[in-house]
């Protein structure tokens, strides 16, 4: 689950509940086609409203601290109402309730959605081009922002959030056992089997089996290309020599036994955060609130360290990250990148968001990242400068990274095929291959163009 | 119809001022049913013959073509699919016969004449079906996730290491959710045709000396054949269109892959990967199997009473 803002963690009985009555929703909208949730779409056909009627969007999303940014930004504006529902994370059946809507033609004005699965929702028609309403708009974003949200030339999102791979480690634990933090991927081995030699229990990191977006951080810190295109078609190579190494490297780590594997966010990996049982956590900088509203019981324990490399040169993927988009059938463009712009590139905005408490983004607007710096309470990594290692890490991530056209399909396949991977049965690289193929026929299917 | 079927003018017109009345009744049931049934059908059926078509790099969006059968040949070409209803089969072969085996064991017990109350263990056992699918597969998924549940600590400390969620045991941890739910309600079924046999025949065979396990193997168990045979029909049925529990583990365990059953196949084909016309196909293809079920289910019943209604024929 990389998203900006998965659900806290601790609560994952609300998680899988809402997956739940997503999945319900979902299933009976299946049968009728006709959309469950909301009515959709605003009644206003103004474009921009007044003091004395103003337009109504609908907005839907799952980032922590979006209904402090909603609710600030209702009390700030007079023009512009946003009625905001919080749906499960994309993952989680947040997707699917989304492209339900769009097939039923109720979509939200406005919704989030991560980077990886911009380009499907472009693919799919879901979503306006926003390029003639952000062309002053865009100068504030990251190169890096604004390359992931630039497909074929157009801008089709806003983005929130442009967060870099970090390593979450418990510095009680490592300083008990007087192990290093590791700055390599090779230390990294090292210091997972120190770890398990002094606590046999314990494990450095997780495998996530249910979400291959550490997996493609991980590969795009190596300096792999997944996606990429050339002259109108699609080039997909899910197996080129950086991929296969940071395949090859982490099915060593699960063989030996040195890593867990477990579903992200679940009852299971959290009760093992808990229980020290896991010393650490491979991920982005949206998880420094989550670990923290996770495990409020070990406070001060915890430190963020930058990612290991394979050179010694500071490198990274991006893993996870938000953005805004609009609704392909919304009237109301104006009011929607308003509200957009607002709650990513206004102090205000990412005040609110971040006093929530829950909420770590690492802001697309670099503008913003002493306000979200200022706003988050570090008592937990022991008032470490977090801000600090995320700034250092966003500046490395590799530039060059495409998502691909069906991430759905992508990602899917090779989930289902981590399902063995725990006992055995499978290796990273089948994954790999049944993402590759997978992502191939989808293509030629929707007749999408695809590079000999 | 009943208008075809009487040959005589006299006949015909009370017939029907009979039909007005049961058109009038029967409207509110016809509406819904071509409302929430007969139009979804039709729409997934549509859907099927479609498919979502883009070109170049697929952002000038897409548009819908026909495509006639494609759907389904890529369907059943998928071994997804295909090892859906595998999985689909096990499940049947492990919870069928253990589920039923056990609500007609208990209907069985509590029947007898040694049972003490009855009605405590009667209402005992069919509670968990009150409880919907979907808190049901909640609670078991708790119990079944290690760090976290009881059950799995408890067996550990006793030297006994498992975990329910891990592939190898994700069938039985699945038929043991709907053994739980279900045993109770087929029960009561058992139950109340056991309670419908003639309490002289029982007699009969108690006072020619046979003994309970005897009254319950040779008297009392071919007189509720046909409860019997619907239930197992019914259950089979039942277990094509799982989805709930399997779909709630899906999200805790990767050991249960988003295609597991042809329902979640629709699904995951619908939601996860934005192809529409293929999860209606797979639907429409599941809805056929289970419809040529229903067929079985309704020739058995048929077969069963068929005596009153042949005489009920000759005379129309």
């Amino acid at each position: 689950m990389s998203h900006a803002s998965a659900p806290a963690p601790i609560h994952v009985r609300a998680r899988v509940g809402r997956k739940a009555t997503a999945v319900a929703c979902a299933v009976v909208s299946l049968a009728l086609l006709s959309a469950c949730g909301s009515s959709g779409s605003s009644s206003a056909k103004a474009s921009s409203g007044t003091a004395a009627k103003p337009v109504n969007i609908t907005f839907w999303g799952w980032a922590r601290g979006t209904q402090q940014v909603v609710d600030a930004f209702n009390a700030s504006h007079k023009d512009v109402h946003v009625t905001f529902e919080q749906i499960p994370s994309g993952n989680a059946g947040g997707y699917a309730k989304i492209s339900n809507a769009v097939k039923a033609g109720n979509e939200p004005d406005v919704f989030n959605v991560e980077y990886q699965m911009l380009p499907s929702f472009v693919s799919q028609g879901a979503v306006q081009d926003l390029t003639s309403s952000v062309t002053d708009l865009k100068s504030k974003f990251s190169p890096a922002a604004v390359a992931l949200t630039t497909l074929a030339g157009k801008n089709w999102a806003i983005p929130l959030d442009n967060d870099a791979q970090v390593f979450y480690y418990r510095k009680d634990l490592f300083t008990k056992y007087k192990i290093a933090v590791p700055t390599t991927w090779d230390q990294f081995r090292t210091a997972a089997q120190q770890l398990k030699k002094a606590d046999p229990a314990t494990r450095i990191a997780t495998f996530f089996s249910d979400d291959p977006s550490t997996l493609e951080a991980m590969s795009w810190q190596a300096g792999a290309q997944w996606f990429g295109t050339t002259n109108d078609a699609w080039k997909v190579n899910l197996q080129d020599p950086a991929t296969e190494k940071v395949s090859a490297y982490w099915q060593g780590l699960v063989k030996d036994d040195l890593v867990r594997v477990q579903t992200s966010f679940s009852q299971e990996w959290t009760a093992s955060l808990q229980k020290g049982q896991t010393a650490g956590y491979v991920g982005a900088a949206w998880g420094a609130g989550a670990v923290k509203s996770a495990l409020p019981d070990e406070s001060g324990d915890w430190a963020v360290a930058p990612i290991p490399t394979w050179d010694g040169t500071p490198a990274s993927g991006g893993l996870g990250g938000s953005t805004f988009v609009v609704g392909k059938d919304s009237k109301n463009l104006k009011a929607d990148v308003e509200f957009s712009a607002w709650a990513t590139t206004t102090a205000a905005g990412m005040k609110a968001r971040i006093s929530s408490g829950i909420s770590s983004v690492f802001p697309a607007d670099p503008a913003l990242v002493p306000v979200a710096k200022q706003g988050f309470d570090t008592a937990f990594y022991g008032g470490q400068d977090i801000f600090s290692v995320f700034a250092a890490g966003a500046a490395t991530i590799k530039p060059g990274w495409t998502w691909g056209p069906s991430m759905g399909v992508t990602n899917t396949a090779m989930k289902d095929s981590f399902s063995k991977l725990a006992t055995g049965g499978s290796t990273i690289d089948q994954a790999l291959q049944a993402g590759q193929s997978a992502t191939l026929s989808d293509l030629k299917t929707r007749g999408v163009q695809v590079a000999k | 119809m009943t208008q075809l079927l009487s040959p005589t003018r006299g006949r015909r017109a009370g017939v029907r001022g009979r039909g007005g009345a049961a058109t009038l009744l029967l409207a509110p049931f016809f509406l819904l049913f071509a409302a929430v049934i007969v139009a979804p059908v039709g729409y997934a059926v549509y859907l099927s013959l479609f498919t979502e078509h883009t070109s170049g790099l697929g952002f000038g969006g897409a548009q819908q073509v026909f495509s006639g059968l494609g759907n389904y040949t890529r369907v059943l070409g998928d071994s997804a699919f295909r090892d859906g209803f595998l999985i689909t089969a096990g499940y049947c072969a492990l919870y069928i016969p253990l589920m039923l085996g056990s609500s007609l064991g208990l209907a069985l017990l509590i029947d007898s004449t040694l049972a003490r109350a009855r009605r405590f263990f009667q209402l005992a056992l069919f509670l968990p079906h009150a409880v919907p699918g979907l808190v049901a597969a909640l609670v078991w998924m708790y119990l079944y996730t290690p760090g976290i549940s009881p059950v799995v600590s408890t067996l550990g400390s006793a030297g006994i290491h498992v975990d329910f969620l891990s592939s190898t045991y994700t069938l039985p941890s699945i038929v043991n959710i709907a053994v739980w739910e279900w045993t109770g309600y087929n029960l009561v079924i058992f139950y109340a045709a056991l309670q419908a046999i003639p309490r002289e025949l029982l007699e009969a065979a108690t006072i020619d000396g046979a003994s309970g396990a005897r009254t319950a193997w040779s008297i009392k168990l071919p007189l509720i054949r046909p409860s019997l045979v619907m239930t197992t029909l019914f259950t089979v049925i039942g277990s094509l269109q799982l989805f709930t529990e399997p779909m709630i583990l899906h999200g805790s365990s990767s050991s249960v892959i988003s295609t597991w059953t042809p329902n979640m196949y629709a699904y995951s084909a619908a939601f996860d990967r934005n192809d529409y016309g293929l999860a209606a196909a797979a639907s429409v293809l599941l809805a056929l199997v289970a419809a040529a079920l229903s067929f079985v289910v309704t020739r058995f019943g048929a077969a069963r009473s068929s005596t009153p209604k042949r005489s009920g024929e000759a005379t129309a």
